[in-house]
């Protein structure tokens, strides 16, 4: 990266003159949507005053912050948040990628696009659906497991909505099924991007199918995978609010295992409707989310300079 | 809507929105405009009443005139009660349900026995706030009717006793055992034949009412008196935003709601001939080929626009409706705070928390699907670790310096 440009000169500005001009609108786009909002940032400090108006309304300091750190729940919500999404960042890497590679390996045309489709399918369902799809299974008084499948295994019925020690393993497996296969096609896609010729080489050294997607598939799409994984890292303080709210039907005695910030956040202001404290969550979820992701590159970049981000 | 600064004139607030909307600066004050443009509304209603909205000596809303008191109802299935023989007419307290909801339970097993009087409400919900004032939103309640003392509603013994009924209720079988996570009322169950009975909030007209909800009749028992706190009549009301372009006008319309009878009807009930023909001097119903699917207008909202008392009453109903509703709400059992709003901001850091602890257990324990030995103790622990001491004390102030400055107290 050493032929980088730095700084820009009037005739190098002349040169580009029509790359800066096709520049113009994306960075307008950013700054409107991107950077403007940030102004939004004051209101996490303030008392809001809809008489007043923002600008006028009073400073409180850290005040609007209190609430999520009052209470043990603060302990709770932030683990629950970050230990789900590593495992759901691992699992979905491993099962996305493994997808991938099958799609790629099947000979015929026409089927991965049937299987594409298939496996999408879950991502673009609403969590609603999600949610009552689960609970056609799991109802306690009409679902299938406890109606049909454990009655067969001759086992009683599990009181899955009351229990939250399950609740871990069903919001991870939902997840998976219902994210997996949207990121397996960012997979697929540089999986097909790769040259045929270093697999006809591999076969004609006698590579078999496993060496073949260890030593160059894997080796291949790994910088697609450190991207697509920062990308997730750096929402790592975010939570899919659906996933934690709607799944779980919402039931309170879940809420140990279900309880994430933002579920915590939407139900803590659900009443009071107070924007300075939800701007205050915000602000906290993106400012520890930017510096995770600050880190979490430079220890790419020390590892291999060419895989970072930044 | 008011997050988001947009013009309104007016716009429909109420119970917990309320206080924090007056908080935010978010409505107008109404006293001035109330006196140069709103001389009916002041007659429409008993003065008591207007002065139970006031939130530090000001009208910052008008409330729709309806039911402004509410008791304990049970409703259940006519049908099946001649069918197996038994005589609602002896139910005096909870515990006289049990027998009857044993026997629908054992002899039609595809019936729910006993459903929520809502979608998120749980089963005892209507009695919490029938029994108690409960200061605009459970967390600390006046103990007694006539005292003003604030205590912890999930401390007290009667808590304990309703919850511990509907722990016994579910493991008998006699609740859903997805009660605390379903959408689904009573109502729904009712309507499609799988349920039989709900404890619900009472006003004059509730039993034609939610007859003609679920089709089939019902037969109604009452289970103590009706009350009236603060929270009863705010929790439907029309206020002026602070952003409104012409809150002089807004005034004349709300003024209009609540003294023309025309206005209250074509909101409440449509146009005459096309959605409405009158049978009877007060009762109306739809007009010939016209019904509840094919109207396109069949609100049934009438409790949200100002002055109901003006609008004609559907043919099921009692033609003296509205008669009736005003002894109601004349008899009620007023509360010792009527007339007190609370103003929660002071400790939303704590309430914020204290919700999430709320949310955690009482479905749960209202609908008898967590055991009250093991729960209530740690549900009223994470209360006191969420903060609930120091809102009680605050709600506590501020109820000493309402009653002060008004001249209550307690009897």
């Amino acid at each position: 990266m050493s032929s980088r440009v730095t700084g820009i000169s009037l005739k190098k500005l002349k040169k580009y003159k029509m790359l800066y001009l096709m520049l113009i609108p994306g960075v307008v786009y950013l700054l409107i949507n991107n950077y403007a909002p940030m102004f939004g940032i004051i209101i996490a400090f303030k008392d809001v005053n809809f008489a007043k108006g923002i600008m006028n309304s009073d400073w409180v300091g850290l005040k609007n912050f209190e609430y999520l750190f009052k209470t043990e729940d603060a302990y709770i919500i932030t683990r629950n948040t970050i230990l789900y999404n590593l495992v759901f960042i691992a699992l979905n890497l491993v099962v996305a990628v493994a997808l991938a590679v099958l799609l790629y390996e099947l000979k015929n045309r026409f089927l991965p696009r049937l299987y594409q489709s298939i496996i999408l399918l879950p991502y673009l369902m609403s969590s609603v659906i999600i949610g009552y799809l689960v609970y056609s299974l799991l109802s306690m008084e009409t679902g299938l497991i406890n109606n049909t499948i454990l009655p067969l295994l001759g086992r009683g019925g599990v009181m899955w909505y009351n229990d939250p020690k399950y609740w871990p393993y069903i919001l991870t497996l939902v997840k998976i099924w219902s994210t997996a296969g949207y990121l397996s096609i960012v997979y697929f896609a540089a999986v097909v991007g790769i040259d045929h010729e270093y697999y006809e080489a591999a076969t004609l050294d006698g590579a078999s199918k496993l060496q073949r997607i260890f030593k160059i598939t894997i080796p291949l799409i790994t910088p697609v995978i450190i991207i697509m994984t920062l990308l997730q890292i750096g929402r790592i303080f975010y939570s899919d609010f659906g996933l934690f709210y709607q799944v779980p039907l919402d039931s309170g005695v879940l809420m140990p295992t279900t309880n994430v910030i933002d579920t915590y956040v939407y139900r803590a202001l659900l009443k009071n409707g107070d924007i300075g404290m939800s701007s205050a969550a915000g602000v906290y979820q993106s400012i520890v989310g930017f510096i995770i992701i600050l880190i979490s590159n430079y220890v790419v970049k020390k590892i291999n300079p060419d895989n970072s981000l930044f | 809507m008011l997050t988001g600064n947009e013009q309104v004139d007016l716009i429909v607030t109420g119970g917990t929105d309320f206080s924090r909307q007056v908080a935010q600066g978010q409505l107008l004050p109404l006293d001035d405009l109330l006196q140069t443009h709103g001389q009916d509304i002041t007659k429409a209603f008993q003065p008591e009443i207007l002065e139970a909205t006031k939130v530090e000596g000001k009208i910052y809303a008008i409330p729709s005139i309806r039911d402004f008191a509410s008791n304990t109802n049970v409703l259940m299935r006519k049908d099946l009660l001649d069918k197996y023989n038994l005589d609602a007419s002896k139910v005096k307290t909870l515990d006289d349900l049990d027998p009857i909801l044993e026997t629908i339970h054992k002899n039609e097993p595809n019936i729910t026995p006993l459903g929520k009087p809502g979608a998120s409400a749980s089963i005892v919900d209507r009695i919490l706030e029938n029994s108690w004032d409960i200061l605009g939103d459970y967390i600390g309640v006046l103990d007694s009717l006539d005292d003003l003392k604030v205590v912890n509603l999930f401390e007290t013994p009667e808590y304990e006793k309703l919850i511990k009924t509907a722990r016994r209720w579910y493991e008998a079988g006699y609740i859903s055992k997805d009660a605390a996570t379903s959408k689904e009322s009573a109502v729904d169950l009712i309507k499609a034949n799988v349920g039989f009975g709900v404890i619900q909030k009472g006003k004059p007209g509730a039993l034609a009412q939610t007859e003609q909800r679920v089709n089939t009749k019902l037969e109604l028992i009452n289970l103590g008196k009706q009350i009236t706190s603060t929270t009863n009549i705010t929790a439907i009301m029309l206020g002026i935003p602070s952003n409104s372009k012409d809150p002089e006008r807004a005034m004349m319309f709300l003024n209009l709601l609540n003294s023309d009878r025309d206005l209250i009807n074509l909101i409440d009930w449509g146009i005459e001939g096309k959605h409405y023909v009158k049978v009877g001097e007060k009762s109306i119903d739809f007009p010939p080929g016209v019904n509840a699917t094919n109207s396109g207008y069949n609100m049934r909202q009438g409790w949200m626009f100002g002055n109901q008392l003006l609008s004609y009453t559907w043919v099921t109903d009692n033609p003296d409706l509205w008669e009736e509703m005003d002894q109601y709400n004349r008899e009620s059992k007023k509360s010792a705070a009527l007339g007190f709003t609370y103003n929660p901001s002071p400790v939303k850091t704590e309430l914020a928390a204290i919700t999430n602890v709320v949310r955690q257990f009482q479905s749960g324990l209202e609908n008898g699907a967590l055991d009250p030995e093991v729960n209530l103790p740690k549900f009223n622990a994470a209360l006191h670790a969420a903060g609930i001491d120091k809102v009680i004390a605050e709600k506590q102030k501020q109820l000493n310096e309402w009653a002060e400055k008004n001249n209550k107290t307690g009897s």
